[in-house]
């Protein structure tokens, strides 16, 4: 704007604010901080807070405000040119095993759980899973808008995925996934979860499990693309808690973001895959991804018939999850697929006579907007599982075998 | 011992071995690994703008994003009350933290002659 600008905020975000300034190029913005929360409290506190003191500097917050309007700037509030950032080594070492360990993990590049490490031998190895360059540059990714982006290139990628414990047959899979530029760990105090599936040939050639247990951890496959996507959110994408992540309470799916594939095999006749319902052919292998927050398990058998299964659905939502914003992803294990089949010939059919369903008065809020329909399960129990998800993007695997 | 364990006898035998193996480097060994980090982009220093000599006279946009608006309006009223000789105007940023406000920017470039902005919860 060319403005004088005084930012204020709370004093929770100082670490953020800190963080975003100086990557903005602004690292001696004239930050004023009011006590933690404003959010929910009565203006009287809200007052009082402003004629008090700044939490951060102890300075009485008006005077501040007003100060950093007025007072003329110094040479360093003028300074132009750019920042040296510190040079990135493509070989980090030699060191112990264990200090390479011990160092990832207090430098926050894990899950917290062991990693392979990613040696050059064992990364020449995963580079065997494409015939893309190992400079290429795959993709920018940032842990949410206002954040810078990192660029990274297919070893990099590939180094996540050895830490991941994936294998070369996995590594165009996560190349798609990297290509996305999402983060699997999107900075918002709600503490956002992802979901990502693997649709087309891909899915059976890798082993990927779409039946009994495949929300769990009963799959190789399934683990370690969803790790590895975490990974790269973290070494790729820059998420460092308190800087670039502030999940207030973090979310437990993002150890794996829910990472399956569609059971297309159980289809009901008309019901298009996934992928396909995208716009993408069928011998087409594609990685799509979703953004919500939580799933919920319906535990036990699934309405055969509309009304109920109406019912069920309306309750599961009622529940408060996702905070109402109107979005959905249905996993039907196939029982429930077939059955709701024999009313609805198609996916899309299906999912408008839901949405108008649920509009109806009495209709619970949050849903309808943004439905998606994904057969998914092993057929054990006529179960369901709805979450608060939406569609973010899709990639195609078969450019980075 | 197959006899005896069966199917399992191979399974069991296996995990044995595995306890007494050798890690995949000795841990006394120096090794390197890849870099699995990503390449952090150049900061060009952005210059603050000039400050006002004065808020006496000048107009003053409060201009709230997303949770910071229960601040704002509080605000408002007590830098009214403070600095009477100074316009105080209240505005609320359009969508969330994320989205951009053209609009709002280029009304606070015409209309006014600093912003005080709130952001947070």
């Amino acid at each position: 704007m060319g403005l004088p600008t005084a930012p204020i905020s709370t004093q929770r975000f100082l670490e953020v604010a800190k963080t975003i300034t100086f990557k903005k190029g602004m690292p001696r913005q004239r930050m004023t901080y009011v006590p933690h929360p404003v959010s929910g409290r009565p203006p009287e506190v809200v007052r009082k807070y402003l004629e008090g003191n700044d939490p951060v500097s102890g300075k009485p917050i008006l005077e501040e405000l007003l100060a950093a309007l007025t007072r003329p700037l110094d040479d360093e509030e003028k300074k132009t040119g750019f920042v040296t950032r510190p040079p990135r080594p493509r070989l980090i070492g030699p060191h112990t095993p264990a200090n390479l360990e011990r160092m990832m993990v207090e430098n926050g590049w894990t899950d917290g759980l062991p990693v392979v490490l990613p040696t050059e031998a064992r990364v020449a190895a995963m580079l065997k899973g494409t015939r893309r360059a190992p400079g290429e540059i795959v993709g920018l990714m940032r842990p949410s808008p206002p954040h810078e982006g990192w660029e990274y290139t297919v070893e990099m990628v590939a180094a996540n995925a050895v830490m991941a414990g994936a294998r070369p047959e996995h590594l165009p899979v996560i190349l798609a996934l990297a290509s996305t530029g999402v983060t699997s760990l999107f900075s918002s105090t709600t503490s956002f979860a992802r979901m990502v599936l693997v649709s087309g040939p891909i899915a059976r050639e890798i082993k990927m499990n779409s039946g009994i247990g495949a929300l769990g951890p009963f799959n190789e496959a399934n683990a370690v693309i969803g790790r590895a996507w975490t990974l790269m959110s973290k070494n790729l994408g820059g998420s460092i808690a308190g800087e670039t992540y502030m999940g207030s309470q973090g979310n437990n799916l993002n150890y794996n973001n829910v990472c399956f594939a569609e059971n297309e095999a159980a289809l009901p006749a008309g019901w298009k895959p996934f992928h396909v319902q995208k716009g993408f052919k069928p011998e087409e292998s594609v990685v799509s991804t979703f953004t919500g927050w939580s799933l919920i398990n319906h535990a036990g058998a699934a309405a055969r018939n509309k009304e109920e299964f109406k019912r069920v659905i309306a309750g599961l939502s009622a529940s408060g999850m996702g905070m109402g914003v109107g979005q959905a992803v249905i996993l039907l294990d196939p029982i429930v697929a077939r059955d709701l089949g024999e009313s609805f010939d198609t996916k899309e059919k299906f999912g408008a006579w839901l949405i108008q369903s649920l509009a109806a008065p009495g209709r619970v809020p949050g849903m309808g907007a943004a439905m998606e329909i994904i057969v998914v399960g092993g057929e054990a129990n006529p179960c369901l599982t709805i979450g608060d998800f939406s569609y973010i993007s899709s990639a195609r695997v078969d450019p980075w075998r | 011992m197959t006899r005896r364990f069966g199917r399992a006898a191979p399974g069991w035998l296996l995990i044995a071995i595995m306890l007494q193996a050798p890690s995949a480097f000795p841990q006394e060994q120096k090794i390197s690994i890849v870099n699995p980090r990503g390449e952090l982009p150049a900061i060009r220093l952005v210059p603050m703008a000039p400050r006002l000599d004065t808020l006496e006279g000048k107009t003053v946009y409060l201009i709230a994003v997303s949770f910071a608006v229960p601040l704002m309006p509080e605000l408002q009223k007590l830098l009214s009350e403070r600095y009477p000789r100074t316009t105080w105007v209240l505005k609320e940023k359009a969508g969330s933290y994320f989205d951009d406000d053209p609009k709002l920017w280029a009304e606070a470039k015409e209309k006014s002659n600093a912003v005080i902005m709130g952001v947070g919860h």
